[in-house]
């Protein structure tokens, strides 16, 4: 059997785009609007969202058996719950500045309905393996869409890319000013909602063809 | 067993495992945090005086460089005079001096406001006249993002640079945030004591008006001091206090 036929790396790429948390499940949004406006930050908080969701997804459905099924989403949300707070001191200890900029959305992790979402849906009736590149999947396809709407926010918006100004000075001098609307929130609102559109196009929208 | 023992029972090792866990990491990473935490302080007082430029990124390195370089601490008593025995009775107020070409160019105090949902945290600067704000920085709030959170954002911050913490009169008239309506109407004598404020974010401002003024009337035998020049020039062993308070 070829590899990209396997079970696990289908259960990688399906939420990569096909089932994309943010452009096709619409999860996620309020964290993706928050850190988007450099790049840097976006990366890190897909990072540390990836690793969290495939910790979960690996710890919940490594207890799915035994986990009592009344108390089950409470020992889901201390699963997430301890394993959030952990990604938050570890970007503490070592970057700090980051975690600063993110503030508070690193703590909402906990909060964020993918993470949930998946351990509900996918986690209490898969093994763990297909669990574990389940939570993978979602966590790239929910960064990728944070990094690309970060891109498109920090060059426009303040002419940078990851920090370094890539709009030459000529540019400046010619009239070309930054898009000061891309770094409020609502500029990530228009650019979701573009690249949701673009991806319904292109995919010919089965759903509601 | 019971279905429901078996519930508790479960819920129980869960919160034990997770605590655990919890604990060793926070303990574990402790050290690192707080050693980054005083560099970003440092960076702070750094920031309140301009030596921190926007555009560049720094590394720890740098900072304790350049704050070896130009900050020097020291702690005064309530009357304002420098202290310099290790008396901690009664309780001494510490001023980060930030010296230039031997001088001190201006003095940092440290402050510690109330704000809507917790501490703020961040430096004041002063110029050496005692009475013009050379900078404002935060380093610790839990203000909402977007609202009371753009308390650490530059645009807020450079606001209070020139603003003056007296009237006209040289009496000490602190400082308040007030909003932008309400700052047209002021008379001009009165803006150079206001700050604009943040749109959404009154009682943020409110607050940290509030905890400006306390501190600063704490400090006041100090500013006085500099507006009559008497602590332009320190005993060569003022220095006092750690580098982070």
């Amino acid at each position: 059997m070829k590899f990209t036929k396997s079970k696990h790396f289908k259960a990688f790429s399906e939420p990569l785009i096909d089932n994309n948390p943010i452009s096709m499940q619409m999860l996620g949004i309020c964290s993706a609007l928050a850190v988007t406006v450099q790049l840097k930050t976006a990366i890190v908080m897909g990072l540390s969202l990836t690793v969290v969701l495939a910790f979960s997804n690996l710890t919940i459905s490594a207890l799915r058996r035994v986990i009592p099924r009344n108390i089950r989403m409470i020992v889901e949300l201390s699963v997430i719950a301890s394993l959030v707070i952990l990604a938050d001191e570890i970007l503490r200890a070592f970057l700090y500045d980051i975690s600063k900029q993110l503030s508070v959305f690193v703590g909402l992790i906990i909060t964020n309905c993918i993470v949930m979402g998946r351990a509900e849906t996918y986690a209490l009736g898969h093994p763990p393996g297909l669990s574990f590149m389940d939570g993978l999947g979602n966590g790239a396809g929910y960064g990728s869409v944070l990094v690309f709407v970060a891109f498109v926010r920090e060059l426009l918006g303040s002419g940078k890319f990851l920090g370094y100004s890539v709009v030459p000075d000529a540019f400046y001098q010619a009239g070309y000013q930054n898009m000061g609307f891309m770094l409020l929130a609502p500029a990530a609102f228009i650019i979701i909602g573009l690249m949701v559109w673009l991806q319904k196009t292109l995919s010919g929208d089965r759903d509601h063809g | 067993m019971s279905e429901n023992l078996k519930s508790i029972v479960f819920a129980l090792s869960t919160a034990v495992v997770c605590s655990l866990l919890l604990t060793v990491a926070a303990q574990g990473l402790n050290p690192l945090q707080r050693e980054n935490a005083a560099v970003d302080q440092q960076k702070n007082i750094l920031k309140s005086v301009g030596l921190i430029a926007a555009d560049r990124a720094y590394t720890a390195e740098d900072i304790k460089h350049l704050y070896a370089e130009n900050i020097r601490c020291i702690r005064v008593d309530e009357n304002g005079n420098v202290v310099t025995s290790d008396a901690a009775d009664p309780p001494l107020l510490p001023v980060y001096l930030y010296r230039k070409d031997g001088a001190v160019a201006a003095y940092i105090i440290p402050i510690d406001s109330r704000g809507l949902w917790g501490r703020i945290h961040g430096y004041l600067a002063l110029e050496a006249d005692g009475a013009t704000i050379a900078g404002f920085t935060v380093y610790k709030h839990s203000e909402t993002p977007g609202l009371g959170g753009e308390i650490e954002k530059r645009w807020f911050q450079d606001n209070f640079k020139g603003k003056k913490i007296v009237d006209r009169q040289g009496h000490f008239a602190a400082i308040s945030i007030v909003k932008q309506a309400k700052l047209d109407t002021l008379p001009a004598a009165e803006r150079i004591n206001a700050v604009d404020g943040i749109s959404g974010a009154t009682l943020t401002g409110r607050f940290l008006s509030a905890g400006l003024k306390d501190t600063l009337s704490e400090y006041e035998p100090v500013s006085i001091k500099f507006r009559t020049n008497r602590l332009l020039h320190l005993p060569a062993d003022a220095e006092r206090c750690e580098t982070t308070p």
